[in-house]
């Protein structure tokens, strides 16, 4: 159980670490892109809100990193 | 294309991983005993071999390429976004830059605490020590070598351009015999991140459905469109921090 349990915080530092929002972003970010995708939406167009979404997760990530502290 | 496209970022990812591999292994070689930390770097780069072969062909062999560039996708976005962020933050002078030198002087200072060498046998501290070190650095470069050699169809350009890597900085550093801090490490993680992110962005997308406008030449377009904008994130953010270091009265004149 002990190595079962360290397997998994190794993978969750791994690939979460202490960003979580760079973890969930991108999934929501691509989620979104497939129901457009879904709903018909052109290619070139879904393709440039995923980059747009992408790139807001980064600024985001970026904004959280380095907003001043009270 | 296709080739290059697995083996460049596989080949510039391990550089970094290797180099900082190579700081904890010549810091426990110097401090205690050489012939145990090589046998543990041995036994890591089995280790690693292991999992790039079982796991990388069986990916490769059993999963749909849809499905395959939808998850690696997925990943790539993930941990590339994770690199580039830090990579901006350090070019902004938001984060302490990655610095080889003091961290072989932090790990020689933490292995000399540590009880001695055994005068005969083997050393397990050197040993657990240098395969640890080299299996979690490595296990980033298996990621990369396992996501890109699959997703492009060109697992064995990958595992090369890892394996070249791998020589390259073994073999400097065994001739200089320290850290090879003079590498740009920073520089290099900004642009495996934003490779990273493109990839990522470009399989993801067309695992989910996207046929992308020009094909494989819109990641030209979005490697560009990446870098521009990171380019002035960092701009942005190290703007922000002067103005934050300024004194109030200059503050108030702007």
């Amino acid at each position: 159980m002990r190595y079962v349990r360290a397997f998994g915080a190794f993978w969750y530092d791994f690939l979460v670490g202490d960003r979580p929002e760079l973890f969930v972003g991108p999934i929501v970010a691509l989620f979104l892109a497939w129901i457009l995708v879904r709903g018909g939406i052109e290619a070139g167009i879904v393709g440039l809100v995923l980059f747009a979404a992408v790139a807001l997760v980064g600024a985001f990530s970026l904004y959280l990193t380095t907003r001043p502290r009270a | 294309m296709q080739t290059l496209v697995a083996a460049v970022p596989a080949f510039l990812a391990s550089v970094v991983e290797f180099v900082e591999a190579l700081t904890i292994v010549l810091a426990v070689g110097v401090t205690r005993q050489w012939r145990s930390t090589l046998i543990g770097v041995g036994g890591a780069v089995v280790a690693l071999a292991v999992i790039v072969g079982i796991f990388g062909t069986a990916i490769v062999v059993l999963v749909p390429i849809d499905v395959l560039r939808l998850v690696v996708g997925t990943f790539l976005l993930i941990y590339g976004l994770g690199w580039l962020c830090k990579a901006m933050l350090r070019a902004a002078g938001a984060k302490a830059k990655h610095d080889e030198a003091s961290i072989y002087q932090r790990e020689i200072v933490r292995l000399t605490e540590e009880p001695p060498v055994p005068a005969q046998g083997m050393d397990w501290i050197s040993f657990t020590v240098a395969f640890k070190g080299v299996l979690l650095e490595g296990l980033e470069v298996a990621f990369i070598v396992v996501t890109f050699g699959a997703s492009a169809g060109q697992l064995g350009p990958a595992t090369l351009g890892a394996a070249i890597a791998g020589v390259l900085v073994l073999g400097v550093g065994a001739s200089l015999h320290r850290p090879l801090a003079r590498v740009p490490e920073n520089g290099l993680k900004y642009a495996v991140g934003l490779m990273l992110v493109t990839f990522g962005t470009f399989w993801a997308g067309e695992g989910i459905g996207i046929t992308w406008p020009g094909s494989d030449a819109v990641l030209l377009v979005l490697l560009a469109a990446y870098l521009v904008l990171s380019l002035v994130g960092v701009w942005a953010i190290r703007t922000m921090l002067e103005a934050r270091r300024a004194p109030a009265p200059a503050r108030a004149r702007q």
